[in-house]
């Protein structure tokens, strides 16, 4: 009987103990800037918890209406409860890539998100981790070490007002001289990644084979000796100034830009041009070294390359009170699919498709065609940015 | 060191100075020091640290080669070009606005001509871009009225994307900029010299031709200096206004520092800068020269 009582008191103390210790064991173990994957830092609820202890999420260079990010902003942060701290999220990839290196170290952004050639020319500060979904990212476009791997991709498509005489269909239909003083593009091709690749969809259309652009260009010489073509900025403003009609734009920027726009009575089409099927080179994501929130860091890449085809949004999500992390992150939408909702071709759709899992892109926005896509390799981008170094001032200038 | 060490060692010090009579040290001017260390002697010796790094970050001369011939060598020729031409238009219009405004303009629509004139001065970069697209563009109201009027402007060549349409929006703020640097110097002319000239026999032609011409040419020559510089450097409009078709010098440098295109040609850009500041710092030298000559008159 005595006995009895000893061995039950024993058992009784090492039940209410043993628990508490393992588990700050294996809290304390946990190294969250270190740990390579959702099972090494401890699964989704420890995960989760640190997240929230650390409350905060700095990213840096991601406007809101590019690639449907301001839904990703705000599920993430109403899901778990934590900030998120956006800055200049108009900067380019190599302001981005500054700001790890330079910013304050409670500023530093805890994401890349930017062009792949600033990834690979900076590998030393990323940390390896691997997303539960890494088997079905594209062995082309990732690190194998996971120190970064691409997330989401645009195609070229025209974007227009409906009210315009005569719609665009094609990239060889834009020399109709129904479009003169109307076609132009976002900037530089030598400074900004959409209007290199819009280069390329037009040396596509034209004939061209990636490996050699020079057709491209000179269907821009020829556009603008015929007045189609205006070297003026595409953006919101020189829109509404009524500079150019007709640009070549990201796909994932159309529903954001449709939606924009309609706000202030201009109703915007995108089309995937029937002769061009151009798919961009895609934006990678990575964790800095030196992320001040490296669990948070590390949550938000889960979500943005996770797959639920059903789940909630920021504006459908109930109250997540009480509710432990994994319980949480498994009734959200995925990432990947809220991009597709945004119009991008995201970098699991080949797995997730056989899944069952992708979801349809948004035909109310970007009338599509369907036909193979092309990508430049990068080896081509370089030979393609050397080119037009030279030749698109020279080309274009008067 | 705590405060007050600070406090008295600067007394201690000023005592001394003052009793031997010597140089003082503008204490008053350190938040400028300040400022001029951290926003220009900084960055400046970093951007010239960076030109002579290769990408592995080993010292090198090679990132200057480029300066000195095709693209680069033709942005420097551009750049300068429109520097040229906009300041020799620029201190002609401001120069005449500012002579009417000063010879008939009473002292209220003086005040409001020199609000006016700084307001637009300091309009360029994007606001600027706009409103010329909205008047100038091809879809733009007053294209639209001209052509409605048998004048197609965009039919006879003409585009405000082209070289000469960017010189146009460039005078639209450096006429107004001049307006303001050159009034001073006109306001420096004193009555008595030009009373004097005529009580000597002098003609209108005369005193313009021998007093206040020379008098006002140092000023002149200053103006346009720093209109050139400005044209030189803006970045702004021209970026807002153009897609790469016409290369400067300051959009070429942000496309290799700051771009989301070309990843490794971070100090190449960084030696087009110091070529950049090179040149502006002839300009300025030019420029304090022409200032010292157009003060003598005035002490």
């Amino acid at each position: 009987m005595r006995k009895h009582f000893i061995l039950g008191t024993v058992a009784a103390i090492a039940v209410a103990i043993l628990p508490a210790v393992s588990a700050e064991a294996s809290s304390a173990a946990i190294n969250y800037a270190t740990c390579t994957s959702l099972a090494t830092c401890g699964g989704m609820d420890a995960l989760v918890a640190a997240a929230q202890k650390e409350g905060t999420l700095n990213i840096d260079t991601v406007p809101r209406n590019w690639a449907n990010y301001g839904a990703l902003i705000d599920l993430y942060t109403k899901a778990f409860g934590i900030k998120i701290n956006s800055t200049n999220p108009d900067g380019s990839s190599a302001d981005e890539i500054n700001a790890i290196k330079t910013a304050p170290a409670s500023k530093k952004p805890d994401m890349y998100d930017g062009g792949i050639t600033f990834a690979t020319g900076n590998e030393g500060l990323f940390t390896d981790y691997k997303v539960a979904t890494f088997n079905d990212i594209p062995a082309t476009y990732k690190n194998p070490d996971g120190l970064w791997a691409s997330n989401y991709a645009g195609e070229i498509v025209l974007e227009y007002p409906t009210n315009l005489p005569k719609l665009p269909t094609s990239i060889a239909g834009l020399s109709d001289a129904a479009f003169k003083g109307m076609v132009a593009i976002a900037g530089d091709p030598s400074s900004a990644q959409q209007s290199l690749m819009s280069v390329f969809a037009v040396n596509q259309a034209a004939g061209g084979t990636p490996a050699d652009i020079t057709k491209g260009v000179n269907w821009f010489q020829t556009m603008k000796t015929s007045g189609n073509f205006v070297t003026v900025r595409a953006t919101p403003a020189n829109f509404a100034a009524g500079a150019y009609k007709i640009s070549f734009n990201w796909s994932f920027n159309c529903p954001g830009d449709i939606t924009a726009s309609k706000a202030t009575g201009v109703n915007l089409q995108c089309a995937v041009p029937t002769d061009s099927h151009l798919v961009g080179t895609p934006y990678v994501a990575a964790i800095p070294k030196s992320a001040p929130h490296p669990a948070a860091a590390r949550l938000w890449e889960e979500l943005l390359y996770s797959q639920n085809n059903k789940g909630f949004l920021a504006e459908t999500l109930p109250s997540t009170k009480g509710k432990s992390g994994s319980v949480i992150f498994k009734s959200l939408m995925g990432g990947q699919n809220i991009w597709v909702s945004g119009g991008a071709a995201v970098t699991e759709s080949a797995a997730m498709a056989k899944k069952g899992v992708l979801n349809n892109p948004p035909t109310q926005f970007i009338i599509n065609t369907p036909g193979t896509t092309v990508t430049p390799t990068p080896d081509q981008q370089t030979a393609a940015k050397a080119v037009l170094t030279t030749q698109w001032p020279t080309v274009l200038g008067n | 060191m705590n405060q007050s060490n600070v406090a008295s060692e600067s007394t201690r010090t000023r005592k001394r100075v003052v009793s031997k009579g010597r140089y003082k040290f503008p204490f008053a001017l350190i938040p400028f020091f300040i400022f001029v260390t951290f926003f220009l002697a900084w960055p400046i010796s970093t951007v010239v640290i960076e030109s002579f790094k290769s990408n592995s970050n080993k010292w090198t001369l090679s990132n200057y080669g480029p300066l000195f011939h095709g693209i680069y060598l033709h942005a420097f020729e551009t750049s300068i070009r429109i520097g040229l031409i906009t300041a020799l238009f620029g201190v002609i219009i401001g120069g005449l606005f500012a002579f009417v405004i000063e010879s008939y303009a009473g002292p209220r629509l003086t005040s409001i001509l020199d609000s006016v004139a700084a307001v637009f001065a300091n309009s360029g970069g994007v606001p600027l871009a706009f409103t010329f697209l909205a008047s100038f563009g091809a879809n733009a109201g007053l294209i639209k009225l001209l052509k409605s009027w048998g004048w197609d402007l965009y039919g006879s060549g003409f585009s405000i994307f082209s070289f000469t349409g960017i010189c146009l929006v460039y005078i639209f703020f450096q006429a107004p900029l001049m307006v303001l640097i050159f009034k001073p110097a006109l306001k420096g002319l004193r009555k008595e010299w030009k009373e004097a000239s005529t009580s000597l026999g002098g003609s209108s032609w005369t005193y313009l031709r021998r007093i206040a011409l020379p008098i006002l040419f140092p000023s002149f020559v200053g103006s346009f200096l720093l209109l050139f510089a400005g044209g030189f450097s803006a970045y702004a409009t021209a970026r807002a206004l153009t897609v790469g078709n016409i290369p400067l010098i300051p959009l070429i440098i942000g496309n290799l520092v700051d771009g989301n295109v070309i990843a490794d040609k971070t100090h190449l850009g960084a030696s087009l800068a110091i070529g950049a500041i090179l040149i502006a710092l002839i300009a300025m030298t030019g420029y304090i020269w022409a200032q010292r000559k157009s003060t003598q008159w005035r002490r």
